[in-house]
């Protein structure tokens, strides 16, 4: 399995996919960084210059907006490397050619597709790890970022976990769909999903009638089941600021995108968990039987 | 009791186009080399494939050295080489084989001194370095075949090994398999190459429509009595049947000397002027039967001979039935 990992991480690097990758993340700090000071300012808040609690509040309110901002883009980065890391890991290879010279070895199917399945999640991890400690420093230089390591690393699990569970629907769908084909349904799905996120976001000030509203809410709550990835990513914005013990001190749909409106319940993230484990597990037991 | 190289029985793939193979049996044994001979589209490849257990069959079943095909035993002791060969282009052709040693669990020195020496043998040599992305057709198929061999497998199966190389290489992959045979390794070739299966294997199958049509020794089609044609000239048609009486052989009016390239007799020739047919076992025969013509009156203008070649073989067992490739 590890050989399997490893040959996955070169693949990664070597492929130009991941280039682009880094320079569009580079162009995208370099703009978030601009973004981050127009709004915070250019002064530094490690100082000691603070008169006053509405003070302190504002900067920290700025910070969690530049924040918002910053992890609603670098969930799409990370969402669409996973995707176009990994949807072509079967069927692609399969229509190439390349499976059937590796795997006549003797290596059993499932490790084999862990191996990928652990390649792409632990890369796609550092990745998001990378841009999550960019998106903190740069927020950092410009606002207030929350400081509690305990509330950094929840965060950060929340926020790499749309690796996962991406690349673990992409594997599925890549034992059944031709490489383009799971490409295009790859894309569609999670853009269904951030669709279903948006409205669920904005659902609760548009003026509708309770039984419009309730059928809106049960269609975004299906899309969220479908692909959790949107609903992570609320959660993780939720416990990056302590939305619990932060109501009613900070204006915080103003600065949240309206993200505080609809934050999924531990209960989502458990059963996100068990989402991805349970079709990573269908995935290995559909190349299991693939015939290639 | 000897246990055989590969034993397939009953081997069936059902897929719903109606292609695959079906109930195909067949016994390979060790250090054999066993061609696999069909038209396109015939269910050879899947029938490899079952065998390299990268397909399922639907029923049947089949062993390797005694270990059914697609577990793990088994596949340790195969070497492969697919039809469609593609490697990860992004890998160079030395790490490429280095991947397929690991995952033979060979050792990291081992891999060390076998890596280049295959390189060597199947003519990459230093370009091993290069990216796979940069190799031509044919020098992807040759790394495919240092790949399928850098576990030293004892039974090798080449799915159409020299597609496409150019006659050099073909020459030089023929080599290295003549070689492996030397050595004892069990090769199961699935070719169009017709004239590769005849120089390199001891028996054969021909499949057809998914089902096998004709098996038997390479050596029992080519050792055939050769076909002998003689050009005569003042023949008459009673000589025939005094010449068949004579001889006790089956002596027939042809309408060429045998080879497809000749002009056929036409009736232009003097109609006097025949070819005559014989399957004889051997030249003293074919000079008996010369004397025996010029006895009776008759001129010998020329005496042509030819083995049967499998291409023969082949084209007349698939002739007049239907095959897949045909309905593709």
């Amino acid at each position: 399995m590890n050989i399997i990992m490893s040959m996955t991480w070169k693949e990664l690097l070597r492929k130009r996919v991941m280039l682009l990758t880094l320079i569009m993340t580079v162009v995208f700090l370099i703009g978030f960084w601009f973004v981050a000071g127009a709004i915070g300012g250019n002064d530094s808040f490690e100082g000691t210059d603070i008169n006053s609690a509405e003070q302190l509040i504002q900067r920290f309110a700025n910070g969690a907006f530049i924040l918002t901002f910053g992890f609603f883009f670098g969930a799409f980065v990370i969402a669409f490397l996973s995707i176009f890391s990994s949807f072509s890991a079967l069927s692609g290879e399969a229509e190439q050619g390349v499976l059937q010279a590796l795997l006549p070895r003797p290596l059993p199917r499932w490790k084999w597709y862990l191996g990928r399945w652990l390649g792409y999640v632990i890369f796609g991890a550092a990745y998001a790890l990378l841009l999550f400690i960019a998106i903190l420093l740069i927020t950092q230089a410009h606002a207030a970022i929350p400081r509690d390591l305990f509330i950094l690393l929840k965060s950060f699990l929340l926020f790499a976990s749309v690796v996962p569970v991406i690349i673990s629907i992409s594997m599925l769908g890549s034992g059944f769909l031709s490489a383009i084909g799971n490409g295009v349904f790859m894309t569609m799905l999670y853009g269904a999903g951030w669709l279903g996120g948006m409205i669920d976001k904005v659902s609760g000030s548009l003026p509708l009638k309770p039984d419009a509203l309730q059928s809106l809410q049960n269609m975004t709550g299906l899309m969220s089941l479908i692909i959790p990835a949107d609903g992570l990513q609320r959660k993780m914005i939720a416990e990056l600021f302590s939305f619990n013990e932060l109501s009613g001190m900070l204006p915080i749909n103003e600065s949240f995108f309206g993200v505080a409106d609809a934050i999924p319940s531990n209960s989502f993230v458990i059963y996100a968990v068990l989402y991805t484990v349970v079709v990573l597990l269908m995935g290995m037991y559909r190349f299991e039987r693939k015939d290639l | 009791m000897s246990v055989a190289a590969i034993e397939a029985t009953g081997l069936t793939k059902e897929y719903s186009n109606g292609r695959g193979c079906r109930d195909v049996s067949i016994s390979v044994g060790k250090g054999e080399a066993f061609g696999f001979l069909g038209p396109n589209g015939a269910g050879k490849s899947t029938f490899v494939k079952m065998l390299v257990g990268l397909i399922n069959p639907s029923y049947g079943s089949a062993t390797i050295l005694g270990h059914k095909i697609g577990s793990l035993e088994a596949k340790s002791l195969i070497g492969y080489l697919p039809e469609l060969y593609r490697y990860q282009e992004w890998l160079t052709g030395e790490e490429v084989i280095r991947l397929h040693a690991r995952l033979c669990k060979m050792e990291r020195s081992t891999a060390d001194q076998r890596i280049p020496e295959l390189l060597e043998k199947v003519g990459i040599g230093r370009r091993g370095r290069d990216r796979v992305k940069h190799y031509s057709k044919g020098m992807q198929q040759r790394l495919g075949l240092a790949c399928a061999l850098v576990n030293d497998p004892a039974i090798l199966f080449l799915d159409e090994p020299s597609s496409a190389l150019d006659p050099i290489g073909r020459m030089e992959v023929r080599t290295i398999l003549e070689n492996l045979k030397k050595k004892g390794t069990t090769i199961f070739l699935n070719s169009h190459l017709l004239e590769d299966v005849e120089l390199l294997c001891d028996r054969m199958a021909l499949l057809n429509d998914g089902v096998i049509l004709r098996h038997g020794k390479v050596s029992e089609v080519l050792n055939k009595r050769t076909s002998w044609h003689f050009k005569v000239g003042g023949f008459s048609p009673f000589l025939l049947s005094w010449l068949n009486e004579r001889s006790g052989l089956q002596i027939r009016i042809s309408t060429s000397n045998g080879d497809s390239t000749a002009l056929e007799f036409s009736s232009s020739l003097d109609s006097s002027v025949v070819w005559l047919e014989a399957e004889l076992e051997n030249e003293e025969q074919a000079g008996w039967l010369n004397a025996l013509i010029v006895e009776q009156g008759m001129t010998l203008y020329e005496v042509s001979h030819k083995k049967e070649r499998l291409e023969e073989w082949f084209m007349s067992a698939v002739s007049g039935l239907s095959h897949r490739g045909e309905r593709a």
